[in-house]
This record gives structure tokens, C-alpha cells and sequence, in this order.
């Protein structure tokens, strides 16, 4: 009875433990935000007030209305780029088609503040198109506010309209095509009724992604806004000015966006909850090809849309070679700021592959039990925990940040300290990328594989070391990698938490940016990209279908 | 090489009733197999004695010691899986020596089992391939090696042979059979394929909804039948409504008084009569019986000439299909659908149930 008893234990422990550490780094935090903002902060008592501020007063109203903003027209910018790019790839013969895809997602994975500060260089009022059309009496208009912020993020989200949908696209029976032609549709007819409604699942998710990643991002308003403040720039500087006494004003702001990303989550599962369509793939979409105009235009259309979005990557690579002096290009190239970044930001560098590399490992154990757990058994804490793991995708960085520090730091209380605090973020809040990868490598593998292994006498753990991990493994990797490169990345919610001991790649490029200091700035980022470079090609090795790895 | 003993066995999912009450005893050496429909509880029996589930009541004793509260790893049942289940990230001779490192046999002696073994099931030219680099028999042979090797107390099998084709299954169950007798290993094996079961067991145990029906030898299975359910799903029964009128009993169909047969049964229960196709003669027009035969009168609806036999499908009066299978006969297979016919059998091949879907036999 007592071994058996054990044999349960093994994995009710690993989900104890689990739930545990989710309520700790996950819950807690959330929670203590949503507290906080029922407080006032002079008395400590509570009270609705800090809502009544926030929805009565015009700069946070103005907020509001500025995220909402930038966030739906963001959007559908991104979907206005990306549903086209995804029918040319999947119903046309398009000439490198791997390139569009591999472009696609290397904007994706691109630290997202590199997109603004690039554009800076580009149109800001010193920037060298600007200057360009300054030289020919051309005024441009300026990169600053809300159409920059707009710009910025409907080429950096629309990859994740086009990959999604493009696979949506490829499993489109093509009789129900077929079907509408032989019924009398026009191609754009057929287009609009037929195709368009079977894959509108795939196209409103990728559309939630980045409505929700418009919401929460910090970088591009903090960089591009100059006066025009969404919510995260707003708490983050609440944040910063409640420097000391309780952050409320942070906090609610903190919750109204964590509302505005749930709001919208539901909407689209409500949406899509009366459109579930069985897709029974036995043909399969064929290729067009065209020619003339058309094909001209369908490439120009996708290679110039891929181009464009890797147009700041590509200027801050250049802009890295460049000679300077201090903030400024003195003309022709040269490896100084480079020199600079070795001599300014070692710690920079140092720190942001220790904090991720650190997390990574953390990312990499937990996902292998937790993916376990959530395949193998069926219970109501394996489902808990499967829905915690899409919290981290809606809770902004400032809020989970904000969260961290008022839970495990405060005055001279300090759980962790300031390391262990940023490694346990980036844990938590990069968990589902690991999670997710490995889930579905998990899935494709027979649990009578490890009933087998058990039978023949090997304990749960044994079993599962010696043959679910194993199996597992190319999951593991490829969601190692993904957690790996958006930890590398983080900005947000390290900028709250960071001290001058624990300064991030990502935090000084955004304090040289501050500055002015582009070269520097770009030095960086270019070893930023190069790493995360690096870990793209590796998922390209390791995962069975490149482009649905990364979305 | 053991016995096995299971009594009052019980399994719940939720409240659907998945096994009740089941009790089986197993010869130590025997080949027993559990025979039923799909979704009757084969699956979940072997898998509550290979320990992958938790009975919610009852004992499973192995050579007089029960298993039933072991954890699976510590129970020492082997097991084939029915998808093979071969660690792919092995190769063959790792798959097999798995269980043997499991035990800490040493390295000297597992290279020799697993050697032995391999050619028992005539794979010792595949042990460094990989799974993938295998067949679909050779993978079911890995498993079935695998699993052997252990020298287990008991071998659990659960459809070992369904995924392969007709003509390899045929041969496989040979093997098994042959590789079972020789190692002596008391076998449990699942499959709802009849005649696998009959060819092959010990004894059938056939099951139906979680309930054990009867557990004989497959000739006992096939002519005596303990209820209707088994008679129906061995040996492709006709059943002919009985009508019973205080002691007088006749077929529905007409052609039979049944009166004696039945003679000893109470008045008011129901009864059906099942005949074998095979034990049915068909000929041509309606023609009376003779003293030791029934001769029910119908209308041909179809015959089908198959080679070796007929099959001729026919209507009685009261309803009633019919089947039966029998030597050809040019003038059945020349009649049109509709014609008369006569099935005719002989009464010894007569047996009568209860009705209702599980009723015993009577008389
Ligand atoms: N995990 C489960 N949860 C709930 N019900 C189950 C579960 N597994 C099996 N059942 C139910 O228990 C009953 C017996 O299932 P079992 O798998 O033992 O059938 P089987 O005889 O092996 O059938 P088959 O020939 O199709 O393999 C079925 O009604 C099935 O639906
Ligand atoms: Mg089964």
C-alpha cells in the first residue's frame, strides 16, 4: 500500500509544486497589484479612489484613449499587411517564399525597441532620410506621436497575422473553394464568403497577439511618444514618482490594462466560440501561378512589406559600423562604438546572458514536468495550471514587474535580492514559451511509450528520464531557445526592477537611446541580434514546422 | 509461470461501470484470452492487472499473492502493447535488455538473455536497427521479446495483432502461440477477433458491458454456449422467436413444434431458438421434416455462392432472418429472390434461450 502510494506521489508532488511556485511568482504578485490599487496612499485604507482618478482625470484618461488608440489601428495595421502576405504565400507561386518567411520572423523575434530608436535614425529630426529630403527643401513629417507608434507596431506585429493565417490558409480543404467557383463566385467573391470566414480563427488570434502586445509594450511609446503617453509609459512613470511611498497610481493604471487585455481575450473566444469549423484536409490547396502585372505586383507587395519591416534592423547594423565620437558620426566606418560597448557596458553584456541563461535552465526543468503534467494527467490541478500558463502572454511587464517589487522588495526587505528578482521574472513571465513547445512534442508521443517502460520495472522519474525526456527533447530545445531569446530581450518590467549592479543589454541600449548615444545604442543591439540570430537558426534546425515554432 | 486469481473486481470511470464484479481464475502455463466487443472492458482488465489503473474494490492474486495494491512498476507482469509501444529512441537490443538493466542483472548475463531471446522470435540478425528501420511484425515481435525476456510471472496482451494485415496476423498467432507454449508462460490476451481467440486460447473468456458471460474452452465456448449474448457473438447465431402457448411450444416461423425441448421450462418466460448457420440445410420449395429435424419454410431474400460454400440469406413468416451457410447447391444458387425455401436442421443442434440480450439457456 505505501509504494503505492509512492508511485502516486511522484507526480501529485511535481504538481504540488508547480501550483506552488505559480501561486508564489505568479499569482502573488497579480494579486498584491490588484490590492494595492484598492489603497489609498496617504491613509492606507481603501478605497475606489485611485479608479475614480484614473477614469476622471485627463492625463489618465487621455492615456486610455491614446493605448486603446495606437493598440486597434496598430492592429489592423498589422492585419492589413499580414492577411495579404498570407494569401500570396499560401494560393500563389511566390518566388522566395522562405526568405519572406524567414524575414517574417526575424522581425518577430527583434528586441521590439530596436524598431523605434531605428526609426529615429531614419525620420526622427535628425534622422538621414529626413535630412536627405531637408537637403532637397522636402519637409518630411515627423516620426514623433502616435502615427510613429502606429507605424512601428504594425511592422513589428504583422508577422504574427501572417503566420497564422498562412497556416490556416495551407489546411483550407480547397474543395470549399472549389466549391464557391463551381457555384458561380468571382475569386474576390469567393475570397470574402468562403475563404476569408474559415480562417478568420487564425487571422483574430494573430490579431489578439498583437493587440495585447501593443497594449503591454513599453519601449516604442517610451521612445517614439514625446508627449503622446499610452498606459505603460504612464505607470511606469507613476511608478517612478511613487518612488518611496505606495505605487497606487501605478498599480490601477496596472490593472486597466491588464483589463483591457483580458476584455479583449475574451471578446475574441466568444467570437470564435460560434465558429469552430471541422477541417477534413484531403485536398489540399494548390499553388497558382501568376503572371503579368499581377505577379509583379504580388512580389513586390511581399518582398517590399518583409523588406521595410527588417528596414531598423538593418540601419542599426549598418549604424553600428559607423565611426563616432562620443553621440556623434563623424562620417566613414569604424569599430569605436563597439570599443565603447566593451569598455561601457561589459556589465550590460555579462548580465543579460547570466539573468537569461539562468532562467533558461529554470524555463527548461519546469517545462519538462509541467508539460507532464498537463498531457499526461487529467485532473483540475493539471487544468489550473494549464491555464495559468496563458496569464504571463496577458500581464504586461510593467504590471508583473510592479507586481515583483511590491511583493518580494520592500524598503530594505528583499527576498531575493535584485538578481534573484530579475531571474525569477524573466522564469515566470518566459515559462509558457517553454511550456508551449514542449506540450506539443509531448503530445505526438504515445503514453503506452512510457507505460511500457514502467511495466518493464522502471519508478515514474525513471521513466520519465530515461524515455519521456529523451523523446521530448527537440521540443525542449526549440522552447528553450524561444524563452531564451525573449528573455534576452526583456525591457519592461527589468527597467523597474534593475540597479546599477544589474543593468541589462536591453536597458542600456534604452538609456543610450535616452541619450542620444545611437552608436552605442546600436552596438549593442546588434549583439543582441546576433544572439538571438543565432538561437532562430537553431529552431530552424531543431523544430518540425519553422514558422508555427514561433507563434 | 503462475497462477492467477481475481476475485470481486471492480472498476469505476466516474460512475460508468467498467468491470463488475469480476472473478477469474487463471491455470498457471494456460493461455486465456478475453473475447468481446469493443468497449466491453477488455482494455481496463489488463490494465488493472498490469497496474496502469486503480480497482475500486476487489483482489488480484499471482501465485497466491495478491498484486492489486503493487505499484505497476513493482508488479512484474509483462506486457504487450497493442501499438508496440518500442522506445524509438532505442535500438532494438536496448528496447529488450530496458527491463533487465531495470533489474540490475549483470551486463554478462543480460547480453546472453537478450540474445537468446532474440532468436526465439527469430529477430537476432535486427539487434542494432532501429525501431523505425523495422516492420510493423518485427516491431510487435521487439515487444513481444521485450516483454518476455523479464521472464515474467504472467504475459498481458491487448490486441497484439490488430494492426497488422490478415495474412501476417495469421502467422504471428502461430508464433505467439508456439513461443507461449514454450517458455510455459500463463498468457492473458485481449482481442474481439473470434476466431483469433478460438485458434489460439486455452481458454475464452468472453465479456460483455464489464460482466464475464462464460469462461470455457473454445470448443465449450462454441457448442455450448451458457447465454445468449455468447451464443450470438461466437458463432454468428440465427435466433427464431419461439411461440409458447401454456405447454404447447412452436417455432414463430412454423415447421417445428418445440413443445418437448421446452417441455421442463415454466410457462410465461420467453424464449428464442438459436441455430448455427452452418448446422442449417437449405432446399429448394417447402417441404415437410422429418421426425428428427426442423424444416422452417421462407422466402429466399439473397444467396451469395462464395467458392467453397453458399451462403444463403432467407425470411421466414414470422420475420425472422436467416442465414446459413452450406455446401453449394446449383439449384439454391439458380433460384430467384423470393423463391421457397426450406432451412432445415437437426433438433440436437437446437438451443434455446432466454430472450433479452444476456438470456441463459434453457433446457
Ligand atoms: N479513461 C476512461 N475514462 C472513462 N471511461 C473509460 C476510460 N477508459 C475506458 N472507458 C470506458 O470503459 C469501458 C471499457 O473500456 P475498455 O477500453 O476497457 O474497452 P475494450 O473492451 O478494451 O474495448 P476495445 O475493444 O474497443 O479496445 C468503455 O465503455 C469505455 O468507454
Ligand atoms: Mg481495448
Amino acid at each position: 500500500m505505501s509504494r503505492l502510494r509512492l508511485r502516486f506521489e511522484f507526480w501529485s508532488v511535481v504538481t504540488a509544486m508547480v501550483l506552488v511556485v505559480l501561486a508564489v511568482l505568479l499569482i502573488l504578485p497579480i494579486l498584491r497589484v490588484l490590492m494595492l490599487s484598492f489603497v489609498d496612499a496617504d491613509t492606507g485604507g481603501f478605497t475606489l479612489g485611485n479608479y475614480v482618478e484614473a477614469f476622471t482625470r485627463n492625463y489618465y484618461l487621455n492615456g486610455f484613449k491614446n493605448t486603446l488608440f495606437v493598440g486597434v489601428l496598430g492592429t489592423l495595421g498589422a492585419c492589413l499587411l499580414g492577411i495579404p502576405l498570407a494569401y500570396f504565400n499560401a494560393r500563389f507561386h511566390i518566388w522566395g517564399r522562405a526568405w519572406i518567411s524567414t524575414l517574417a520572423i526575424l522581425v518577430l523575434v527583434a528586441p521590439p525597441f530596436i524598431g523605434a530608436y531605428a526609426w529615429i535614425m531614419m525620420l526622427g529630426s535628425n534622422g538621414f532620410i529626413t535630412n536627405f529630403f531637408a537637403s532637397l527643401g522636402i519637409s518630411t513629417p515627423t516620426i514623433y506621436g502616435a502615427h510613429g507608434i502606429i507605424l512601428v507596431f504594425t511592422l513589428k506585429f504583422f508577422p504574427f497575422v501572417f503566420l497564422m493565417t498562412q497556416t490556416a490558409l495551407n489546411a483550407v480543404s480547397k474543395s470549399f473553394e472549389d466549391a464557391a467557383e463551381n457555384l458561380g463566385c468571382t475569386p474576390w467573391q469567393r475570397f470574402r464568403k468562403i475563404t476569408l470566414p474559415l480562417v478568420f480563427p487564425a487571422i483574430s488570434t494573430g490579431a489578439i497577439i498583437c493587440f495585447v502586445l501593443s497594449i503591454a509594450d513599453f519601449g516604442t511609446p517610451a521612445i517614439l511618444g514625446r508627449g503622446f503617453r499610452t498606459l505603460s509609459t504612464i505607470a511606469f512613470a507613476a511608478y517612478r514618482s511613487e518612488l518611496g511611498g505606495l505605487p497606487t497610481m501605478a498599480v490601477t493604471i496596472s490593472i486597466i490594462m491588464m483589463a483591457i487585455s483580458m476584455l479583449a481575450l475574451v471578446a475574441q473566444r466568444r467570437i470564435l466560440a460560434k465558429r469552430r469549423y471541422a477541417s477534413s484536409l484531403t485536398n489540399l490547396p494548390v499553388k497558382a501561378r501568376l503572371t503579368g502585372w499581377r505577379n509583379t505586383g504580388v512580389h513586390v507587395f511581399c518582398h517590399g512589406v518583409v523588406l521595410v519591416a527588417m528596414l531598423p534592423t538593418l540601419v542599426v547594423i549598418y549604424t553600428s559600423f559607423l565611426q563616432t565620437n562620443g553621440p556623434v558620426f563623424t562620417g566613414g566606418f569604424g569599430f569605436e562604438s563597439y570599443r565603447r560597448i566593451l569598455h561601457d557596458a561589459p556589465q550590460a553584456i555579462t548580465n543579460s546572458f547570466l539573468f537569461s541563461l539562468a532562467a533558461v535552465v529554470l524555463i527548461t526543468a519546469f517545462s519538462a514536468l509541467i508539460s507532464y503534467v498537463i498531457v499526461r494527467r487529467e485532473n483540475a490541478a493539471s487544468g489550473a495550471i494549464d491555464f495559468l500558463m496563458m496569464v504571463p502572454y496577458l500581464v504586461p511587464g510593467v504590471v508583473m514587474a510592479i507586481g515583483f517589487v511590491t511583493t518580494f522588495r520592500s524598503g530594505s526587505f528583499d527576498l531575493v535580492g535584485t538578481t534573484g528578482l530579475l531571474i525569477l521574472i524573466y522564469f515566470i513571465r518566459r515559462l509558457p514559451y517553454g511550456v508551449r513547445s514542449t506540450t506539443s512534442s509531448l503530445r505526438q508521443i504515445k503514453p503506452s511509450l512510457e507505460e511500457a517502460a514502467v511495466n518493464l520495472g522502471a519508478p515514474p522519474l525513471k521513466a520519465f528520464l530515461t524515455v519521456t525526456v529523451p523523446l521530448i527533447v527537440p521540443g525542449l530545445i526549440v522552447g528553450s531557445l524561444m524563452s531564451f531569446i525573449t528573455a534576452i530581450n526583456e525591457l519592461s518590467s527589468t527597467l523597474i526592477i534593475y540597479d546599477s549592479g544589474t543593468i541589462t543589454m536591453p536597458v542600456k541600449i534604452y538609456l543610450a537611446v535616452l541619450d542620444g548615444e545611437f552608436g552605442l545604442a546600436a552596438a549593442l543591439s546588434t549583439v543582441l541580434l546576433l544572439c538571438t540570430g543565432v538561437c532562430v537558426y537553431a529552431v530552424f534546425r531543431l523544430a518540425d514546422n519553422r514558422d508555427s515554432a514561433f507563434v | 509461470m503462475a497462477s492467477v486469481e481475481i476475485s470481486a473486481l471492480r472498476k469505476l470511470y466516474g460512475d460508468v461501470v467498467a468491470l463488475s464484479d469480476i472473478n477469474i481464475s487463471i491455470p498457471s502455463g494456460s493461455f486465456y484470452t478475453l473475447l468481446g466487443p469493443s468497449g466491453c472492458g477488455k482494455t481496463t482488465l489488463l490494465r488493472t492487472i498490469a497496474g496502469f489503473h486503480r480497482q475500486n474494490s476487489g483482489t488480484i492474486g499471482v501465485e497466491g499473492a495478491p498484486i492489486e495494491d503493487l505499484p505497476a512498476y513493482r508488479r512484474d507482469v509483462g506486457m504487450v502493447f497493442q501499438d508496440y509501444a518500442i522506445f524509438p529512441h532505442l535500438s532494438v537490443r536496448d528496447n529488450v535488455s530496458f527491463g533487465l538493466k531495470q533489474r540490475k542483472v549483470p551486463a554478462g548475463e543480460i547480453a546472453r538473455r537478450v540474445g537468446e531471446v532474440l532468436e526465439v522470435v527469430q529477430l537476432g540478425a535486427f539487434a542494432d536497427r532501429m525501431p523505425h528501420e523495422l516492420s510493423g511484425g518485427q516491431q510487435q515481435r521487439v515487444g513481444l521479446a521485450r516483454a518476455i525476456v523479464i521472464e515474467p510471472k504472467v504475459l498481458l496482451m491487448d490486441e497484439p495483432l490488430s494492426n497488422l494485415d490478415a495474412k501476417l496476423r495469421v502467422d504471428l498467432r502461430a508464433e505467439l502461440r508456439r513461443i507461449q507454449r514454450e517458455l510455459g508462460i500463463t498468457t492473458i490476451y485481449v482481442t474481439h477477433d473470434q476466431e483469433e481467440a478460438l485458434a489460439m486460447s486455452d481458454i475464452v473468456c468472453v465479456m460483455y458491458k464489464g460482466v464475464i458471460q462464460q469462461a470455457s474452452t473454445p470448443l465449450e465456448i462454441y457448442m455450448e454456449p451458457t447465454n445468449r449474448f455468447v451464443a450470438a457473438f461466437v458463432g454468428a447465431n440465427n435466433f427464431l422467436a419461439v411461440s409458447r402457448d401454456g405447454t404447447a411450444a412452436s417455432l414463430a416461423a412454423g415447421g417445428a413444434d418445440v413443445s418437448q425441448a421446452l417441455a421442463s421450462l415454466a410457462a410465461g418466460i420467453e424464449v428464442v431458438c438459436a441455430i448455427r448457420p452452418e448446422t442449417l440445410h437449405v432446399s429448394t420449395g417447402h417441404t415437410a421434416a422429418e421426425p428428427q429435424d426442423i424444416a422452417v419454410p421462407a422466402r429466399l431474400r439473397e444467396v451469395s455462392f462464395i467458392g467453397r460454400e453458399m451462403e444463403v440469406f432467407g425470411t421466414t413468416k414470422a420475420g425472422d432472418e436467416v442465414k446459413a451457410v452450406a455446401r453449394p447447391d446449383p439449384q439454391v444458387v439458380a433460384l430467384a429472390p423470393g423463391s421457397a425455401i426450406t432451412f432445415r436442421a437437426a433438433r440436437k443442434d437446437l438451443l434455446f434461450f432466454e430472450s433479452g440480450e444476456t438470456g441463459g439457456r434453457v433446457a
